[in-house]
């Protein structure tokens, strides 16, 4: 079994709605999937079929006022029912069967992917415009977006390290850089990156090397268009997704994993189409 | 297989289109060897006396041609807007009389043998990407991608075809993407109306490949040098090509810069004719 977990809290949004579509997006595409939602929220009763497992966020929620509830995000070491499994966020369609990914990812106990693509199919830039702290204090470039953990001693000691920095984020920030501290919350690329740098793991749990695992970031502004443009990416390009669920962004055909990050993405359209495919 | 060189020549009343293939041609057997055809909508048998000896084959083409306004600029200081006949480069496959072609623009100078690399390689349609301006016209971003959001841009100033089933569905492709120019035009994003193959090709380039990024057209040998409509040309000695080029926001003023073995792409065709006259 190829596993998938996600970990999801309704804030203001609807987090469970976007997982909805992202297992629909896996079983549509991964018929050998297992897939675990970790969220305190109630899941809509047409949906929870599509959960192989939901499981409660453990030791209670510890992100009551975060906008992006990341501060429970270490306990899903903890919480899974599985061994080993890729980490996808709730904003992210799975395009394509990625058992050739995971045959990759057993070789790793740990891997954050660290390079992500364009819609155009171009690598985003170390140095882009939401990577300069990384870049400016050379961190190891990791997405947390998409990673794979197998449990172990390595893993295990990397999520320590995660659970500590979460918690305690803006002391750790401003070793790096005194200015992080005033962020509105931790983030969890930096906090990985972080957990990293102390565990000097970096070749243990990326290889920038290779194409993929990764995904195709949407954020606007690492498009490479020249016209610098701060809204959202729908206004410049089109979305085209078709009856056999193969989806076109502007005029470029997309693959592996779609990270769309816009939340207004998420159309009954969209959804429809998925239930329809899946007799949902 | 038999191989050679095709070239367009449609004269508008304000360029001689004809002359600029009679030259090129030329210059095509002295460096490349290889046979030139030309598909052109006048009669060129009066006059270019010597033309059996140039052309290989002169090909009138009964296409109707998509005839447009085009501003052809003299250095900085001179222009001139003049019909632009341009359509019937799609119709390539069908009009060649060779299995393996090289197509040109008739204002492409050459001025080496590196082309004939082009019939060692195994893919079947090669084409430039990336272009140099011989002066400082960097990272233009019109030439970079057909528009901001859109798809890479190839330049169909010179690209070399195999026949086969696949670039026959290519050109067919090229065919179809001119008859709905302006669906295209909406659906790649671009402001201009006017029909330019450049887009068609990158356009054709980007299905061909599954609209993603492929490996459908191979790259040309050697670089693709060009000298905007701007620059000057001031003379051609055998291989060695000497051109002003317009200085960057300095109006009029142009810096002299020489090549020597190199093909260029020479966009100001009244020098170019210029040159042509005098030899």
């Amino acid at each position: 079994m190829n596993n998938f977990t996600m970990l999801a809290q309704n804030s203001d949004f609807d987090y469970i709605r976007q997982a909805c579509l992202a297992a629909m997006s896996i079983k549509a595409t991964n018929k050998n999937s297992d897939i675990c939602l970790i969220t305190n929220d109630p899941v809509p009763t047409k949906y929870k079929p599509l959960f192989d497992h939901i499981v409660e966020i453990p030791w209670g929620d510890h992100a009551t006022n975060e906008q992006w509830k990341v501060s429970n995000r270490w306990k899903i070491y903890h919480a899974i029912p599985y061994n080993e499994t890729v980490v996808i966020d709730t904003d992210m369609l799975i395009l394509d069967d990625l058992s050739a990914w995971f045959k990759f990812l057993k070789n790793y106990d740990l891997f954050y992917t660290s390079n992500v693509y364009t819609y155009r199919g171009e690598c985003v830039n170390k140095n882009s415009f939401y990577r300069k702290h990384f870049f400016k204090n050379n961190l190891p470039s990791l997405y947390s977006g998409f990673h794979w953990f197998k449990k172990s001693d390595h893993a295990h000691e990397f999520n320590n390290w995660l659970e500590i920095i979460t918690n305690n984020w803006q002391q750790f920030y401003k070793q790096i850089d005194n200015q992080l501290k005033h962020l509105p919350g931790p983030s969890m690329d930096l906090t990985a990156a972080i957990a990293s740098v102390i565990m000097d793991n970096e070749s243990l749990i990326t290889n920038s090397k290779v194409k993929y695992p990764s995904f195709i970031h949407m954020k606007p502004k690492v498009q490479n268009w020249k016209e610098n443009f701060q809204y959202r990416w729908q206004d410049r390009v089109g979305v085209y997704i078709d009856d056999n669920l193969k989806m076109k962004i502007g005029n470029y055909q997309q693959n592996g994993i779609f990270h769309y990050t816009e939340k207004d993405f998420v159309s009954l359209e969209i959804m429809k189409k998925y239930e329809k495919v899946l007799g949902l | 297989m038999n191989k050679g060189v095709l070239l367009f020549a449609n004269n508008n009343g304000t360029l001689n289109y004809v002359k600029q293939a009679y030259f090129l041609a030329k210059r095509i057997k002295k460096y490349l060897n290889l046979p030139t055809s030309i598909v052109t909508n006048i009669n060129i048998h009066d006059k270019f006396p010597d033309y059996v000896d140039v052309f290989d084959n002169i090909i009138h083409d009964s296409v109707s041609y998509n005839e447009t306004n085009k501003r052809y600029h003299d250095g900085d200081l001179h222009d001139v807007t003049a019909k632009f006949y341009n359509s019937n480069r799609v119709n390539a496959y069908n009009l060649s009389p060779y299995d393996e072609t090289i197509v040109m623009d008739t204002d492409y100078i050459i001025c080496n043998d590196i082309l004939k690399n082009c019939f060692l390689q195994q893919k079947d349609f090669l084409i430039y990407k990336d272009a140099i301006h011989i002066g400082t016209h960097t990272g233009t971003p019109e030439f970079l991608r057909v528009s901001d959001t859109s798809v890479d841009f190839y330049w169909a100033t010179i690209f070399f075809f195999r026949k086969t089933a696949e670039t026959k569905i290519f050109f067919d492709l090229l065919q179809h993407i001119e008859k709905n120019y302006m669906h295209y035009r909406s659906m790649y994003q671009f402001r201009t109306t006017v029909f330019r193959n450049d887009f068609a090709f990158s356009i054709a380039i980007h299905i061909m490949n599954g609209y993603q990024t492929g490996d459908f057209a191979g790259l040309l040998p050697g670089k693709k040098f060009y000298a905007i409509d701007k620059d000057v040309l001031v003379d051609i000695i055998d291989d060695e090509i000497k051109i002003l080029v317009q200085k960057t926001n300095r109006f009029g003023e142009y810096t002299a810069v020489k090549t020597k073995g190199t093909n260029l792409h020479i966009m100001n065709k009244f020098s170019l004719e210029r040159i042509i006259d005098n030899e």
